[in-house]
C-alpha cells in the first residue's frame, strides 16, 4: 500500500466556466427579448395567424402599420384595429384622426378600432400621408370569415396601397 | 486601502502595537460566487421563458390597382381556383366545367398548367367571403410554393424567365352558381 487516500471533507470546484456560459446565456436572451408593448396589451384580441411553409421575409419594424383584424374576446364583435409602429407617426396619426373627427380619439390613442369601411379607407390615406414609406400588413385570424380580409384588401387597393403583407406564421414539422 | 486582495500590503502599514497582530501574506483569494450564480441562473430562466421564439412572417401580396380600362385576356388560358363557402376547392381551365380538388392536388395541377402555357397562364383565386380566411392564405401559400416548381419547368423547357404570378379576384354570385350541386 504505497498510495495514501487523502480523506477530502470538502472539495472546490472552479465555477468559472459555468459561470461564464451562463453569463453569456444571460445577456443573450436580454437582448433578444422583446416585451409586448402598451397598446398590445390594451385590445383583448387574440390572433390565431395562419401557418405557411414558402414565407421566409420578416415582419418590417419601422414605417409599418398595422391592420388586425379579430374577435374581441368581451364583446364578440370583429373590427379592424389599426396601428403605426414609428413613434412619429403615432403622433402625426392622432393629430390627423382628431382633425377627420374620428370618435374616440384621446392623448394614449394608438390603435384605432374601426367597424366601417369608409373610415377604414380614411385611415389608409391618413397612414399614407402621414408616412409616404408606410409598409402595410394585414394580421387576421386564421378562423375568420375571407370576406373581412377582403375588405380590407380593397380598401387598400382604392387607396393605391397595391402592395402589402399578410402576417403568418412559420408552421413547424412538414 | 484595507482590501482583501492587496499583495504584501500590510507590510509598510503596519499600525498599532507593533508584532503584537500577524498580518497573513494572502496570495489567492476566494470570493463566494454563489449568490451570483443563484441570480445569474434566475435571471437567466425568467428570460429564458420569457422571450418567445416565434416570429411572424409575411406574405407578399399585390393586387392590381383600381384602373377603368379592362384588360382582355384569352379565357382558354385563365385558371379559376374557387373556394367555396364549406371550404371546399374547384379549379377549372377557361370554360371547362368545375372540379373538385384537394389543397394538395392544386400545386400538380398550377404547375402542370403553367408550363404547358408558358408565361401566359393567368391564376385566379376567388375566395367566398365566408371561407376562412386561414384556408385562402393557404392557398396562396401553396401557389408561392408551386413558383420554383415552375421555374424549373419553364427552364427544362428553354424558357429562363417567368413573368406571371397569380391574382386574387372577387367571389360573385355567378361563381356561385356554377358551383351549386358539385
Amino acid at each position: 500500500m504505497s498510495k495514501i487516500k487523502k480523506k477530502r471533507v470538502g472539495f472546490v470546484l472552479d465555477m468559472t466556466p459555468l459561470v461564464d456560459i451562463t453569463f453569456l446565456l444571460l445577456t443573450f436572451f436580454m437582448f433578444t427579448a422583446k416585451f409586448k408593448s402598451e397598446s398590445e396589451n390594451q385590445n383583448k384580441v387574440e390572433i390565431k395567424r395562419p401557418q405557411t411553409q414558402s414565407d421566409t421575409a420578416k415582419l418590417a419594424d419601422k414605417d409599418l402599420v398595422m391592420i388586425k383584424i379579430g374577435v374581441d374576446s368581451v364583446v364578440k364583435d370583429t373590427a379592424f384595429y389599426v396601428s403605426m409602429i414609428n413613434e412619429q407617426d403615432i403622433v402625426s396619426l392622432r393629430a390627423a384622426m382628431r382633425k377627420a373627427k374620428f370618435p374616440e380619439v384621446d392623448e394614449k390613442t394608438t390603435v384605432y378600432k374601426i367597424k366601417d369601411t369608409v373610415w377604414l379607407g380614411t385611415i389608409i390615406e391618413k397612414c399614407r400621408f402621414v408616412n409616404n414609406k408606410a409598409v402595410f400588413s394585414i394580421d387576421a385570424d386564421r378562423r375568420l370569415r375571407y370576406r373581412w380580409v377582403e375588405l380590407a384588401m380593397n380598401e387598400l387597393r382604392k387607396k393605391y396601397a397595391t402592395s402589402f403583407n399578410f402576417v403568418t406564421e412559420k408552421k413547424t414539422g412538414m | 486601502m484595507a482590501g482583501g486582495g492587496e499583495l504584501g500590503g500590510g507590510k509598510k502599514q503596519r499600525r498599532g502595537k507593533q508584532g503584537k497582530r500577524k498580518t497573513k501574506k494572502r496570495l489567492g483569494f476566494h470570493l463566494d460566487m454563489t449568490p451570483l450564480v443563484d441570480i445569474t441562473f434566475l435571471l437567466l430562466t425568467f428570460f429564458m421563458l420569457t422571450t418567445s421564439m416565434i416570429t411572424p412572417q409575411t406574405m407578399e401580396m399585390n393586387v392590381p390597382p383600381e384602373i377603368e380600362v379592362k384588360i382582355e385576356v384569352k379565357e382558354s388560358e385563365l385558371l379559376t381556383i374557387r373556394v367555396r363557402e364549406d371550404g371546399k376547392l374547384f379549379y377549372n381551365m377557361g370554360k371547362d366545367a368545375p372540379e373538385k380538388i384537394t389543397i394538395k392536388g392544386l400545386r400538380r395541377v398550377v404547375v402542370d398548367q403553367n408550363i404547358a402555357i408558358p408565361n401566359r397562364c393567368i391564376v385566379v383565386l376567388k375566395g367566398s367571403g365566408e371561407a376562412p380566411y386561414g384556408l385562402v392564405v393557404q392557398i396562396l401559400d401553396e401557389l408561392n410554393a408551386a413558383e420554383p416548381e415552375i421555374i424549373e419547368g419553364l427552364k427544362r423547357i428553354g424558357i429562363n424567365e417567368r413573368k406571371r404570378k397569380f391574382t386574387v379576384a372577387p367571389y360573385e354570385a355567378k361563381d356561385a352558381e356554377e358551383l351549386v350541386g358539385l
